[in-house]
């Protein structure tokens, strides 16, 4: 099964997985008919969409299968350690990403950078309340933008760096809080 | 009424000047490969929350004639689209800066922008007031039947695959009944949780969706210097003899532009290509398309502009959004106490004016813009992404925060951001799930009324002949798109077999 086949499989049951879990959580919504029931209550709708959302990952999943059934037979096995290719599935062409290729960089770039950015947001989050808007936006600024910069260029970017995740931070507080009348949370700073 | 919206703008300094921000915002998020007008749109929103909503909604319009029309400047000077919009841009744009056209270039793609934004905003102007006047017919079917054609025809359009078209419909319709039920205001899917109760705010949704999702992969992608081609542009960057034998394709391409606006979830990324394809067919020269001639460029920058105006039309009319950028229209409308619909123009006249007088406005500002301070925005795209990025997530966690004063809205943030990049690793189309969310309460509202009114006949529907007329529409999209579909995969099969 091609790496493809695996994702549409894996979207199939997703989504097979939560109409179902849709559908049971449907018994816990309260239904309220007090001038009979001559329509539909609050229950009905989503149990419309829970068995819709049924019945086409189902289909989803049978036509995969299917496909993966076709494709077993009509063409040959890829080579051994040759199974990370670049298929064109309108064109049925499969070729070897080079090394070094585009998409052999994002596969050991996307991630890491990805996994950072999510981490520092959480973190981000976590403390926007508690410790403040000026000092949380700033170290958010200060990691992300640091993770972002090339390492070859991150020592000529460091001062610029430090002094635009202050400074902008600070004045967005002051805009926003000062002219554009919002409230943002002030922290540890009072 | 437009001459009193001209009026209201223009004794109104402060909203001239936030129409003129908002432009020079949009091209700069449109010109920068990565960011989007939806970004954009985002990062701003927050700008809007104590701002009238006349000049806050003039504003967000203003950033999305903008982004639409920024985008041609990447795409000829690095030969890279700065939004979706401008792919076609790069066909004939980038062979003809190479040949040190560059300023001819990007004079006829501002020239083509202000055709189709024009075209498109006055066919706005007078058909959205007629529809909306017609759209006041509707009963509980009509917009139950109008509101079911919109998300499966999106479906049936966005992606490859109608199955996943609707699963993301479906699945953005599930998020949506997590809260109270429309009518009787039961709890769903709250988990006891008091923060859920009002569920998810649709600017939640969509900035976690769009900007957050955007940004994290932008983010994740490579960082790449870019090399910006010099160019040099005298008045308007080309001559009345450039424009010969293209003003049919000018008209048809913003007509191409505009019909595909009005259709929900394609906009503009569609439209331009295929109002270069309709260029290149009906062309003498077919075979010059490519190699930098103006006809491409025009074709695609008036399309993908007409659009803005398309996009409008079913929401303002229908509260219906024609593509990302309305959706987060159709959220500051709400944030401003507005819903968009057929009573919009009744309810509040004055301001959909003000904003068709500013669009008008607006697209002006954008080619004297583009005219006048191109080396600026040029500038702007050596602006490093590790400056910009962590700050549009700073300006939208606070759009996030300042909803409600709560935190959970930035969770949300997150949780859609994931989601968003999840559904692009597999190849779920995001607008249906998107329109799904959005009109979930319509469509189950006007569901459950229209059974009330006709006491449990659900055959009620088929006799309305508006909702019948939908109906069959949306039976001939869906059964189209699906014929189409196994006509493709037994193509595909037939290769495989040959092979």
């Amino acid at each position: 099964m091609t790496s493809d086949s695996k994702k549409e499989l894996g979207v199939g049951i997703f989504f097979l997985a939560l109409s179902v879990a849709y559908m049971l959580g449907t018994t816990r919504i309260s239904t309220f008919t007090p001038f009979g029931n001559r329509g539909l209550d609050s229950r009905s709708v989503p149990q419309l969409i829970g068995f819709l959302v049924f019945v086409l990952s189902s289909v989803h999943v049978i036509q995969v299968l299917i496909q993966v059934k076709k494709s077993k037979q009509d063409s040959v096995e890829p080579l051994e350690g040759n199974r990370d290719q670049v298929c064109d599935t309108d064109e049925v062409i499969c070729i070897e990403p080079p090394k070094g290729s585009i998409i052999a960089r994002i596969d050991t770039v996307v991630p890491v950078k990805l996994l950072l950015s999510l981490l520092y947001l959480v973190i981000y989050v976590a403390a926007y309340q508690g410790v403040g808007f000026v000092i949380s936006s700033t170290f958010f600024l200060l990691a992300e933008s640091f993770l972002l910069v090339k390492k070859e260029e991150r020592k000529r970017w460091t001062v610029f760096i430090i002094l635009y995740s202050i400074g902008a931070s600070a004045l967005i507080y002051f805009i926003f809080t000062k002219y554009l009348s919002l409230f943002l949370p002030s922290g540890i700073l009072g | 009424m437009l001459i009193s919206g001209f009026a209201s703008v223009f004794t109104d300094p402060t909203g001239i000047i936030m129409i003129l921000f908002g432009v020079t915002i949009g091209i700069i998020f449109g010109a920068l490969p990565g960011l989007t007008t939806v970004a954009g749109l985002s990062m701003f929103l927050p700008v809007t929350y104590v701002m009238a909503s006349n000049i806050g909604l003039s504003m967000l319009t203003a950033i999305y004639i903008g982004g639409i029309s920024g985008g041609l400047i990447s795409a000829i000077l690095l030969n890279i689209p700065g939004t979706p919009a401008s792919i076609a841009t790069c066909f004939d744009g980038a062979p003809m800066a190479k040949k040190g056209q560059a300023g001819k270039a990007l004079g006829l793609g501002v020239f083509g922008s202000l055709i189709g934004t024009i075209i498109g905003v006055l066919v706005m102007v007078v058909l959205s007031p007629t529809l909306a006047i017609f759209t006041l017919k509707f009963g509980p079917w009509e917009y139950f039947s109008v509101t079911f054609f919109a998300l499966t025809l999106i479906s049936t359009l966005t992606g490859k695959s109608v199955v996943k078209g609707l699963l993301s419909a479906l699945f953005g319709m599930m998020v949506a009944t997590i809260g109270l039920s429309p009518i009787d205001s039961a709890k769903r899917y709250t988990f006891g949780s008091l923060q859920l109760t009002s569920g998810f705010h649709l600017l939640i949704v969509l900035v976690g969706l769009y900007a957050i999702s955007e940004v994290l992969s932008t983010a994740a992608a490579k960082q790449e210097q870019v090399k910006v081609l010099d160019y040099k542009m005298k008045g308007l960057g080309f001559t009345r003899k450039d424009l010969n034998g293209n003003w049919i394709n000018l008209i048809r391409s913003s007509l191409i532009g505009l019909g595909i606006g009005i259709l929900p979830g394609i906009g503009g990324s569609t439209s331009n290509i295929i109002a270069y394809s309709v260029a290149k067919n009906s062309s003498k020269h077919p075979e010059k398309f490519g190699t930098g001639i103006a006809d491409g460029i025009l074709a695609s920058e008036s399309s993908n502009n007409a659009s803005v105006g398309g996009a409008m039309i079913p929401l303002l009319t229908l509260g219906i959004p024609g593509d990302g950028a309305t959706a987060i229209l159709l959220g500051g409308f709400m944030l401003h106490g507005m819903q968009p619909g057929p009573l919009l123009f009744q309810t509040n006249g004055d301001t959909v004016y003000h904003i068709f007088a500013s669009m008008i406005l607006g697209t002006f500002f954008m080619a004297i813009l583009m005219w006048a301070g191109m080396r600026m925005f040029v500038k702007i795209l050596k602006v490093p992404t590790h400056i910009l990025i962590p700050l549009i997530v700073v300006l939208c966690s606070i759009g996030a925060y300042a909803l409600s004063n709560r935190v959970f809205d930035m969770w949300g943030l997150i949780l859609f951001g994931i989601l968003g990049l999840a559904m692009s690793k597999f190849k779920i189309p995001v607008p249906p799930f998107i329109l799904g969310f959005i009109l979930e309460g319509a469509l189950e509202t006007n569901l459950r009324r229209g059974l009330e009114y006709s006491n449990g006949n659900v055959m009620d529907v088929f006799t309305r002949p508006i909702s019948a007329v939908f109906l069959i529409l949306t039976v001939l999209s869906l059964g189209s798109t699906i014929i189409k579909q196994i006509r493709h995969s037994a193509k595909a099969a037939g290769k495989g077999a040959q092979s």
